[in-house]
């Protein structure tokens, strides 16, 4: 070891924290858009799979075999690359991250939301059906409202995935984490402490994260409808 | 911007580069699953410790690894430890690293998760008729687990192939890298990316379908006692 570095010096990355910190607030952007975008086409998908067309379940089932077997960083090239060159699509480099990352999480999260949704216990849906609701009321007051706790800690899960597939949009240029902390370790030479803080952020974003959910996870699953006979859950903890 | 004329035969010009790539993928993801599996046991083992000590250490080394993104896990390993520790990994050997920590951290979770979902009546009913810890384990725990176990470590192994197509960033001549480079020549970038993304669909389509025929076979009999 040369004597005149000093063995850790994290002052560099001090003099570079707005610089992280941007990043880092543009890593938690992309997933978060990403993930919300997700949700809303992995629900659509979800929903065609389930649906009574023999096209749409066709679709969706390819679709979802599709995103969820093309590894990120061949998407990410080609979303990016690739649209441009075939139609002409000149995506700028933060949209094109962010649709990436939808097309890849939507695949995980229509299987998701598919399980979530065959979970409910059929008696709901013939009990509104006995009501009098049609299948559209059916689906929109009864069946998803309770798919929706049931799919709340994998959404998480794959929250969490988001965030750390971030780190991949470097390699198009995303100014995200990663990437600064890229640029910056090789000004100052110094990898190993600017990759640490680099790990240090995502640890600190993944694990709020998982407590968030798991926090929303406990206050929603106070009593649980799914499949079997309607128990209570944690009884103890509530009354 | 002119159009662009597909040219499909720079694929079958490279083909044997490509291979060799591909190659070099599935080695560096059977590395990284091999190492992942040590760590994974070696980790659930500690979480099963009677010493709490242990427990907790294992338990936050696990959940770091399930945080840390692969591509940090990899610029971390080749390019910080070398430079500060004098630690220098080979490309090949930096990767498998990072994709057992990070294929690791997961297969903890998936030994502990097999093993929890035995019910304790069964060790107890061993105990009682005379056997010890040890043939407990090998004979009523472990053969019961390995059912619930098998097939999540083959989705495991999805995700990690999958994980090894970043390598390429450190410099591992995997199938990526190669595209690139040959890409790079030649100016076919469309051509070659569809075409490794297409053996990578089919790749892990096939093995993810091993896995969920693994599933159906295996839970045919009644796994809980």
């Amino acid at each position: 070891m040369d004597n005149s570095v000093p063995l850790f010096d994290f002052a560099a990355v001090w003099n570079s924290r707005i610089l992280l910190l941007e990043g880092f607030g543009i890593a938690m952007f992309c997933a978060t858009a990403a993930i919300i975008l997700a949700m809303i086409i992995g629900l659509i998908i979800a929903l065609m799979r389930l649906s009574n067309s023999r096209f749409l379940r066709s679709f969706a089932f390819v679709y979802t075999q599709l995103f969820r077997g093309v590894p990120l960083y061949v998407l990410v090239i080609w979303v990016y690359f690739g649209l441009a060159i075939v139609a002409n699509i000149n995506l700028p480099k933060i949209p094109a991250g962010i649709i990436t990352l939808a097309l890849l999480n939507s695949g995980y999260l229509s299987e998701t939301f598919r399980s979530g949704i065959l979970a409910v216990n059929i008696g709901q849906s013939e009990a509104a059906a006995a009501i009098g609701l049609t299948k559209r009321q059916i689906k929109r007051y009864i069946v998803l409202p309770q798919a929706f706790r049931i799919v709340l800690a994998p959404s998480g899960n794959q929250f969490v995935d988001a965030i750390k597939d971030t780190a991949i949009l470097s390699i198009i240029g995303v100014p995200e984490l990663m990437r600064m902390a890229q640029q910056q370790a090789d000004l100052f030479y110094r990898p190993f402490e600017f990759y640490t803080t680099a790990g240090i952020l995502y640890f600190i974003a993944v694990m709020g994260v998982t407590k968030l959910f798991s926090f929303m996870e406990k206050r929603m699953n106070k009593v649980d409808f799914t499949n079997g006979s309607q128990k209570l859950a944690n009884v103890g903890e509530y009354i | 911007m002119g159009k662009y004329d597909f040219s499909w035969r720079i694929i079958e010009e490279n083909l044997p580069e490509l291979i060799k790539g591909l190659i070099i993928t599935l080695q560096i993801s059977v590395a990284g699953m091999a190492f992942a599996l040590l760590f994974g046991l070696f980790f659930a083992t500690l979480r099963f410790s009677q010493y709490r000590i242990l427990n907790i250490i294992s338990n936050s080394i696990v959940q770091v690894g399930r945080s840390l993104p692969l591509f940090v896990l990899l610029f971390w390993i080749y390019y910080g430890l070398s430079l500060k520790f004098k630690i220098n990994f080979t490309d090949f050997q930096a990767g498998a690293i990072a994709l057992g920590i990070t294929g690791g951290a997961y297969m903890a979770e998936v030994f502990r998760g097999g093993i929890k979902a035995i019910e304790q009546g069964q060790s107890d009913a061993a105990f009682a008729i005379g056997l010890n810890r040890m043939q407990t384990s090998r004979l009523i725990v472990l053969p019961q687990a390995i059912r619930i176990i098998l097939p999540q470590t083959v989705n495991i192994y999805v995700g990690l192939l999958k994980g090894a197509t970043i390598v390429s960033v450190i410099g591992v001549a995997d199938m990526i890298y190669v595209a690139q480079y040959v890409s790079l020549e030649t100016f076919r970038p469309f051509e070659l990316y569809s075409f490794a993304g297409v053996v990578f669909i089919a790749l892990t389509l096939s093995v993810a379908s091993f896995a969920w025929l693994l599933e159906r076979q295996l839970s045919g009999k009644s796994r809980r006692g």
